[in-house]
C-alpha cells in the first residue's frame, strides 16, 4: 500500500504537473464543442440544419475528395520520377517542387485571380493583342473547381515531400528485386512502390485534407459555402455563438471520420521508415526522349505552382510598392513578427516540458498525452476560434465579477488582448513544435540524461545543463517550423485578433477582399519569400545529413 | 556489509513476467563485483535499479548504512552516491574532457575542481586531452574519461554496464587491466555487468553469476566460471 503512494508521489513531478495544465488548455475547448453539440438548440440552428447544413456538406466533401484525389497524383508521381530516374535538372526539382508550400492557398487564390479575370494579364493580353473576348464562365476560378485547382497545386507538396523521403529510405533491393523478375518501371509502380509507400501516401493525403477543412481564405474569397465559412457567418452575421458551435461540432465530426478513415486505409503497416538502409536507391539514367519528357512534367507543376504565381505577385508587389510601403507596414512586419515569435517561443517551451515528461516516464497516461498534444493541428482553425472565443467571453464574466468584488480598478479584457490569439496559435500549432521537439528527444535518447543524474543532478538541473545544450538543433528547427506557419496563419488569427492589430497575413487577405489584390501582393510576398527561403534551407541541411 | 541487496523485485510495465523475482546480495568495501550472465537476464536491470534510474516493486538497498531503497521510501539517484559508467559512456558531447570530469563536482570550490580533475586525468593517463571533446578522442580515450567522470564525485558504489563492449578485442584486454588497478588503487566498491567470461574472471573479486534474474553461482572467479560456462554453452 505505502509503495503506491510513493509511486504516485514521484511520479507528480513538476513537469508533469505543469504537461497537464498544458494539456488541460488543449481539451477544454474540444470538450467545450463536444458538450455543446448535445445542448439545446436555437431557431437557427433549425433553419441551418434544414437549409444550409447539406450544402456545407457536399461543397467540403466536394473540396476535400476531388483535391485529396489531384494532389496524391500529382505529388506521388513527383515523388516516384525523383527518387527513381535521373532527368536533366533533377537536383534543382527535387527541392524547387516543395517551394509551392510557401504560398499559402488563400495567396495563391488572389494570384490567380487576379491573373485570369477580366482586367488581368491574360485576358488584357487577349483582348488588345488578338482581339478575343472570351466567355466569362469559362475564365473564372471563384468556383469548386477553381478551389479544388488552388489547394491541388499549393498542397500537393505535402505529399510529395513525405513520400518521397519515405522512398529514399528504402532499400535499393525491393525495386531490384522487382526489375530482376522482369516488371517494367511501370508496373514496378503499381505493383511495387504504391503498395509499400500506402502508409505515407495516406498519411500526407490526410495532411492535405486536413489543411483544405481548415482553410477560411480561399472559400470566402471565392464565395463557397463551407463549414469554415459558414462557421464565421453564424458567429460574425447572425451573432449566434451558440449555432456556431455547433457547426464545429458537426466539423468536428469530419475530421474525426477523416482521422479514422486515415487509420484503417493506411493498412497494418506503420508509417514507419526502414532504418537499417542497406543501399539507397539508385536512380536510373533516362536518355532522350522520355529524360526531357520528365523534366517537362516537372517544369510544368513547378511554373503552375510557383513561378506563375510568385511572377505576378512579385509584379504586383513592384507596381504598388510606393503606395502600400509605408510607416504603418513596418508596424506591420513587426506586429506579425512579434506575434509570430511570442507563439513560436511559448510553444518550444511547452513542447520541451511535455516532451521531456513523456520520454522519462514511459505509460499510459504519457502517451496519451502526446497523443492530444498532436490532436489540436487535426481541428480547422474555425473550430478552434469559435471555442476559444466562448472560453474567453466567459473568462472575461468571471473576471469582471471578480474585479467588483475586489474592488481593484485597472480591469483586465483577456476578450480583446493577444493572449485569446497567442493561446488559439498553441492549441493549433503545438503538434508542430512537439514533433520536432520529440524527435530530438528521440535521437539524443536518455542516457545522457541518466548519467547527469547519476553525477548528482535533479531532472530539472539536468533540463538546463544537458537536455537543452544538445536539443538546440532540434529547438530551432521547431520553432522556426511555428514560426512559419503562424506568420501565414489565416483563420485565427482574422477572427481572434485585437481590432488595433494586423498581420502581413490579414491584411493582404484584407486587400484582396477590397478587389485591391494588387495592394495585397507586397505582404504576399514578404511571406512567400520568408517561408521559401526556410524550405531552402531545410532541405540543404536533411540533404547534407549522413545517412 | 558495504553493500546489501534484499529480496529486490521487479517487472518492466509493458512485458508481463518480472525480471528479478527475489534478488539479493552483499558486497564488502572495496570488493569488485562482476555480475556474469546471458543477453537479457536482468543484468543493466540490477543496475538501474541499485542507480535509481528505475524503482523497484520491493525489497531493501542499502549503501554504507544509508537505506536508499525500501518498499516506503525512494532516494532519487542524485542523492544516492551511486557512480555508473555507460555502455556507450555518455560523455556530454558539448563539455570538453575538463567540463565532463567537473560535472559532478558541484559541491567543491573552483580551486579544489580543478585539483580532483587534474588528479582523474593523472589516474587515467589523459592529461594531455583535456580540452578535447568528446568526439575527438578514440573509443578506449572516451572510456577512460567516462570512468573519470564517474570517480571523480567519490561515490561510495561504482558501477559499470558492460563497459568493453564498444571496444575492440585488444583494447579490452590493455584496458580491462588497467582498470582494475585503478580500481584498485582509489579503493572503491564496484560492480561490473558481462557476459562475457574472460573479463569476468580478468577483473573480478568475486563472480555472481545469474540467469534469468535468479543467482545461480557466487564465488571466486575460478570457482564459479567453470560452472557458467557450462551452462552459457548448454543453453547456446
Ligand atoms: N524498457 C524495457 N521494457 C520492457 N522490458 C525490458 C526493458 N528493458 C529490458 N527489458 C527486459 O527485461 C529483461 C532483462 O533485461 P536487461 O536489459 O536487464 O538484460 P541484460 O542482462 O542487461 O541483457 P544484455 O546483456 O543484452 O544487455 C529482458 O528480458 C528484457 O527484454
Ligand atoms: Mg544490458
Amino acid at each position: 500500500m505505502r509503495h503506491g503512494v510513493r509511486t504516485i508521489k514521484s511520479k507528480f513531478n513538476i513537469w508533469a504537473i505543469l504537461s497537464l495544465i498544458f494539456i488541460a488548455i488543449i481539451l477544454i475547448p474540444n470538450g467545450l464543442i463536444a458538450v455543446n453539440v448535445f445542448t439545446e438548440s436555437n431557431e437557427n440552428w433549425q433553419h441551418i440544419k434544414e437549409y444550409l447544413l447539406k450544402e456545407y456538406i457536399t461543397n467540403t466533401v466536394i473540396l476535400i475528395s476531388f483535391t485529396a484525389l489531384f494532389s496524391m497524383m500529382i505529388g506521388v508521381s513527383l515523388a516516384w520520377f525523383v527518387t527513381m530516374f535521373e532527368f536533366p535538372f533533377r537536383r534543382f526539382f527535387k527541392w524547387a517542387l516543395i517551394l509551392p508550400l510557401a504560398i499559402p492557398p488563400y495567396i495563391g487564390a488572389y494570384a490567380y485571380h487576379g491573373l485570369i479575370n477580366y482586367t488581368g494579364i491574360i485576358q488584357s493580353k487577349l483582348r488588345n493583342d488578338f482581339d478575343v473576348t472570351v466567355n466569362q464562365d469559362y475564365f473564372s476560378i471563384m468556383n469548386n473547381q477553381g478551389a479544388i485547382f488552388i489547394f491541388s497545386i499549393f498542397l500537393f507538396p505535402y505529399v510529395y515531400t513525405i513520400t518521397k523521403a519515405f522512398l529514399q529510405n528504402q532499400s535499393s533491393s525491393i525495386i531490384e528485386n522487382a526489375r530482376l523478375l522482369g516488371s517494367s518501371s511501370f508496373e514496378t509502380f503499381f505493383r511495387v512502390i504504391l503498395p509499400i509507400s500506402r502508409a505515407a501516401i495516406v498519411g500526407s493525403v490526410t495532411l492535405v485534407v486536413l489543411e483544405v477543412l481548415n482553410d477560411y481564405g480561399v472559400a470566402n474569397y471565392f464565395g463557397i459555402q463551407t463549414f469554415s465559412t459558414a462557421i464565421f457567418r453564424t458567429w460574425y452575421g447572425m451573432k449566434d455563438l451558440d449555432s456556431a458551435l455547433k457547426l464545429a461540432g458537426a466539423l468536428m465530426f469530419l475530421v474525426i471520420f477523416i482521422l479514422v478513415l486515415e487509420k484503417v486505409s493506411r493498412g497494418r503497416r506503420r508509417f514507419s521508415f526502414s532504418t537499417t538502409k542497406v543501399r539507397p536507391i539508385q536512380p536510373k539514367k533516362l536518355k532522350g526522349v522520355k529524360a526531357w519528357l520528365l523534366a517537362g512534367y516537372c517544369f510544368t507543376v513547378f511554373g503552375v505552382a510557383f513561378l506563375i504565381p510568385f511572377t505576378q505577385l512579385l509584379y504586383w508587389a513592384f507596381l504598388t510598392f510606393e503606395s502600400v510601403f509605408s510607416s504603418e507596414f513596418i508596424q506591420l512586419i513587426y506586429q506579425s513578427v512579434f506575434i509570430a515569435s511570442i507563439a513560436s517561443i511559448l510553444i518550444v517551451i511547452i513542447a520541451l516540458i511535455i516532451g521531456n515528461y513523456t520520454r522519462l516516464h514511459k505509460s499510459l497516461l504519457t502517451s496519451l498525452i502526446s497523443r492530444v498534444t498532436t490532436l489540436g493541428y487535426s481541428i480547422p482553425g474555425a473550430a478552434i476560434a469559435i471555442s476559444i472565443i466562448t472560453i474567453f467571453v466567459a473568462l472575461d464574466g468571471y473576471l469582471a465579477d471578480l474585479y467588483r468584488t475586489l474592488q481593484i480598478e485597472p480591469v483586465i479584457i483577456l476578450r480583446t488582448s493577444l493572449v485569446m490569439l497567442v493561446s488559439a496559435y498553441i492549441i493549433r500549432f503545438l503538434a508542430i513544435g512537439y514533433n520536432a521537439v520529440d524527435a530530438g528527444y528521440e535521437k539524443m535518447g536518455n542516457t545522457f540524461t541518466e548519467a547527469s543524474r547519476t553525477l548528482g543532478f535533479s531532472t530539472v538541473k539536468t533540463f538546463f545543463k544537458v537536455d537543452l545544450p544538445m536539443m538546440k538543433p532540434a529547438i530551432f528547427g521547431g520553432f522556426i517550423l511555428v514560426f512559419i506557419d503562424v506568420l501565414k496563419e489565416l483563420p485565427l488569427t482574422l477572427f481572434l485578433q485585437p481590432f488595433n492589430f494586423a498581420t502581413l497575413a490579414t491584411q493582404a487577405y484584407k486587400y484582396a477582399n477590397d478587389e485591391r489584390v494588387h495592394e495585397a501582393a507586397l505582404a504576399s510576398i514578404l511571406i512567400i519569400i520568408v517561408s521559401g527561403i526556410f524550405i531552402f534551407v531545410s532541405h540543404k541541411l536533411l540533404e547534407k545529413e549522413p545517412a | 556489509m558495504f553493500v546489501q541487496i534484499k529480496n529486490l523485485q521487479y517487472q518492466y510495465k509493458n512485458s508481463t513476467e518480472p525480471v528479478l523475482k527475489d534478488f539479493s546480495l552483499s558486497i564488502e568495501q572495496g570488493e569488485i563485483i562482476t555480475i556474469l550472465g546471458e543477453s537479457g537476464s536482468g543484468k543493466s536491470t540490477i543496475l538501474r535499479l541499485l542507480s535509481g534510474l528505475e524503482t523497484p516493486k520491493s525489497g531493501s538497498i542499502t549503501i554504507n548504512n544509508h537505506l536508499i531503497f525500501s518498499g516506503h521510501h525512494v532516494m532519487p539517484p542524485e542523492k544516492r552516491n551511486v557512480g555508473m559508467v555507460f555502455q556507450d559512456y555518455a560523455l556530454f558531447p558539448h563539455m570538453t574532457v575538463e567540463k565532463n570530469i567537473k560535472y559532478g563536482l558541484k559541491k567543491m570550490n573552483r580551486r579544489e575542481k580543478q585539483k580532483r580533475m587534474e588528479e582523474m586525468l593523472e589516474l587515467i593517463n589523459m592529461t594531455n586531452y583535456k580540452n578535447r571533446y568528446p568526439y575527438e578522442l578514440s573509443g578506449g580515450q572516451q572510456q577512460r574519461v567516462a570512468l573519470a567522470r564517474a570517480l571523480a564525485p567519490a561515490p561510495s558504489l561504482l558501477i559499470f554496464d558492460e563497459p568493453f563492449s564498444n571496444l575492440d578485442a585488444n583494447l579490452q584486454i590493455k584496458i580491462r587491466d588497467e582498470l582494475r588497478g585503478i580500481l584498485k588503487k582509489t579503493g572503491i566498491t564496484s560492480i561490473f555487468v558481462t557476459h562475457d567470461q574472460a573479463d569476468a574472471q580478468a577483473i573480478a573479486d568475486r563472480v555472481v553469476f545469474i540467469e534469468k534474474g535468479v543467482i545461480k553461482q557466487v564465488g571466486k572467479p575460478e570457482e564459479v566460471l567453470g560452472c557458467a560456462s557450462l551452462v552459457m554453452w548448454a543453453n547456446s
